[in-house]
């Protein structure tokens, strides 16, 4: 009896599902309004010079640390792009987007890795306000500089610059807060923004308490602490676009490095950073051009330094002051819709630590030279080998450790994806 | 005095009553200023000599359409990959996709060869059909009076203008119409090869049969497997000539006509794609001339 039941219900869904409704005939359908989405999946195969457990360890001296290889703090395991040698799975970044109404558009991509998944960005962007002002809230890339806003698989080599990397980590500014940008009513592109953000970054910018909250070492200050601001503006000559800008952020600042097994610290002050940037491109041919990108960054720390034991008690609070600035600038030819190659140049200029207002010596020479060679099979598979020279890390005994990067990566993409910006 | 505070007063108005229209294509730029003659301005975005498919979305354009009172463009998603990230960063109502200022020309006319599967293995398709519609003199008829209706919406004050500068465009293009397909009338049924399928509406208004393109699949580069395809189709079916854009290299085309001693007829897709072709009938002119 069971089985007969069980059947002729298998058999009724059968024949309920062979009369499914074409699409436009589903009374309460609401498929057409599914946003677009697109996948991108990057992925790296990696030989470095340098084992993985010491690539961790390296520091840009007087700037930053961690910069490469993966981490742990506590149960949490933080990886950065191509942390390893051998194969890396880095992210599948799922993006959604859509209109929600007449008024405003919401985007939300997604880094999907094996840690776990990251809210990239989130926000809602209105273009109805008129008189060419675009408001955008949520959380997102700020526009502060060029390379900041695009997203990793934009970026013309796999890593970031190292001055981006080393004063803002590998996400750059990405914060949660509101946007309001202002093109101006020039024949020439002009643009104004002006940004409100929590302030939450890595290697510059924060507002937490650090240490225990009964007794902290650096008291947090709640709401928001991080102010950017930026003008751009843009002018063609003949079959040439030059883009140029200026932008600064001034914000709190907390660094947190007490879980650091070796010289465990932190800082609270105040943090300022300037950039400049310069874009020129010059288009030989539908499908073929040269672009040339530099960007110039300065960074102003001030504060209190906390050096602490084991047990995350404060040992001596030195003030600390950080004058510091880089550039990178690349160039890349376009050959053909197939091949792309090109060559960085990165360098951090100015390395000024004064603890105590005593200065202390930081080594020259931070450099590092990056070329690479890409092959498009369409606009949505790129596979690119890049080689990199790094003289700007040390270990923890103070050596300089040249670096040699060979990245294979692969960067494939599916589904509706916008286009991108200049 | 008073007159010239009256002037003072009225000259920006004047200067508003302008409209600044902003349109993606270069014929677009000339159907819009023939049927809109000095009551508007028009800003051409794209450059004719330019694969329309592959337009760098470079900051001053975004300028453009920051300024601008309206827009008109082809559609099709020929636009798909610069227009959308300037009419984002423009932050101009006027120009969003859903405001009466707002014109898309691919939903006044029907197009041709859409794909009853869309996949990208098949290449870089069109959904929708193929956006090339322009290539068909019928069509810009069409498109004129679309054009007219949408100048007339949008500034009802000068409809009778409009009216009038839309029928002496018709009455001279349709008499054009007439003597292009004399002139082409012996080619029909000729067939031809082309680099990438953008002749579609061009060779079905005159009855030209396009029996394969030089990419493999639409926006891949040629491969030498499918060269050596075209090779032998060529040998077989003996097209009377390739038909080539003027963005994309001759290489191949030149190779394959040296195997096979098949003519390359350059046709242009636009106004300024060639040095000689200053406006819509100068393109046509060319176009049924070409074929020798």
């Amino acid at each position: 009896m069971k089985k007969t039941l069980l059947s002729s219900v298998v058999c009724a869904a059968l024949v309920y599902g062979a009369d499914v409704l074409p699409m436009e005939k589903r009374t309460f359908d609401q498929s057409k309004f599914i946003p677009d989405i697109s996948l991108i999946m990057d992925a790296s195969f990696v030989d470095r010079s340098i084992k993985d457990d010491e690539v961790a360890h390296l520091e840009v001296p007087g700037v930053a640390h961690g910069l490469l290889g993966s981490h742990s703090h506590g149960d949490d395991n933080h990886a950065t792009y191509n942390a390893q040698n051998g194969f890396n799975l880095n992210y599948a970044e799922l993006v959604l987007s859509s209109s929600v109404d007449p008024f405003f558009t919401m985007d939300g991509i997604f880094h999907f890795s094996e840690n776990g998944v990251e809210i990239e960005e989130l926000f809602f962007t209105s273009n109805a306000l008129g008189y060419g002002t675009r408001l955008k809230g949520g959380k997102f890339n700020s526009n502060f500089g060029y390379l900041n806003e695009q997203h990793h698989h934009v970026w013309d080599f796999a890593d970031m610059p190292l001055v981006y990397d080393a004063f803002l980590g590998m996400h750059g500014i990405n914060e949660i807060g509101a946007q309001l940008q202002w093109t101006a009513p020039t024949p020439f592109y002009l643009m104004a923004g002006l940004e409100v953000l929590q302030g939450e970054n890595e290697q510059s910018f924060g507002h937490e308490t650090i240490g225990d909250v009964e007794d902290p070492i650096a008291e947090g200050d709640d709401g928001v602490s991080l102010y950017v601001g930026y003008v751009k503006a843009s002018h063609d000559i003949g079959d040439t676009t030059l883009l140029g800008g200026i932008s600064y952020a001034q914000g709190e600042s907390r660094i947190d490095h007490g879980a650091d097994e070796e010289n465990p610290h932190a800082f609270s002050g105040d943090a300022k950073l300037w950039g400049a940037d310069f874009v020129v491109l010059y288009q030989l041919s539908s499908y073929s051009s040269i672009k040339w990108q530099s960007e110039y960054l300065q960074r102003e720390l001030d504060g209190i330094q906390y050096n602490l034991d084991a047990t995350g008690a404060v040992l001596s609070s030195p003030t600390m002051f950080k004058e510091q600035s880089g550039l990178y600038s690349q160039l890349v030819y376009t050959h053909d819709k197939n091949w792309r190659m090109g060559a960085r140049y990165d360098t951090i200029l100015q390395n000024d630590v004064k603890n105590n207002s005593i200065m202390v010596e930081q080594p020259n020479g931070l450099d590092r030279y990056t070329a690479m060679v890409e092959y498009h099979t369409s606009e949505f598979a790129r596979f690119r080998l890049q080689y990199s020279r790094d003289n700007a890390m040390f270990n923890e005994d103070g050596q300089r450790e040249k670096l040699d990067t060979i990245i294979l990566q692969a960067n494939i993409s599916i589904g509706a994806h916008a286009a991108h910006s200049f | 005095m008073k007159k010239l505070l009256t002037l003072l007063t009225f000259l920006p108005l004047t200067l508003l009553a302008h409209l600044n229209i902003a349109v993606s294509y270069p014929y677009i730029g000339a159907l819009t200023k023939t049927i809109g003659g000095e009551h508007i301005t028009t800003t051409v975005l794209a450059k004719g000599n330019w694969d329309p498919h592959f337009i760098v979305p470079r900051p001053s354009l975004i300028a453009n359409v920051r300024n601008a009172d309206a827009l008109i463009m082809n559609g099709g998603q020929l636009e798909i990959g610069w227009l959308p990230p300037l009419i984002n960063r423009a932050a101009n109502p006027k120009i969003a996709p859903d405001s009466k200022t707002f014109l898309n020309l691919s939903h006044h006319i029907e197009l041709i060869n859409k794909p009853k599967v869309v996949d990208r293995k098949d290449g870089d398709i069109h959904p929708d059909g193929n956006p090339h519609f322009h290539l068909d003199p019928q069509n810009i008829l069409l498109l004129a009076g679309v054009i007219k209706d949408f100048l007339t919406s949008i500034d009802i004050e000068h409809k009778a203008i409009y009216e009038k500068n839309y029928g002496e465009f018709a009455t001279m293009w349709k008499a054009k119409i007439f003597e292009w397909s004399q002139k082409m009338a012996d080619k029909k049924g000729l067939k031809v090869i082309q680099f990438h399928d953008n002749l579609a509406y061009f060779n079905k208004a005159y009855s030209l049969v396009n029996i394969g393109t030089i990419e493999p699949l639409p926006g891949i580069p040629p491969s030498s497997k499918h060269t050596i395809e075209i090779i032998e189709l060529i040998k077989n079916e003996k097209p009377f000539c390739i038909l080539h854009d003027v963005y994309h290299s001759t290489k191949t085309a030149e190779f394959i006509s040296g195997k096979t001693g098949i003519k390359i007829v350059l046709m242009p897709h636009d106004i300024e794609a060639l040095e000689n072709i200053t406006d819509l009938v100068a393109l046509f002119n060319h176009l049924t001339g070409a074929i020798k």
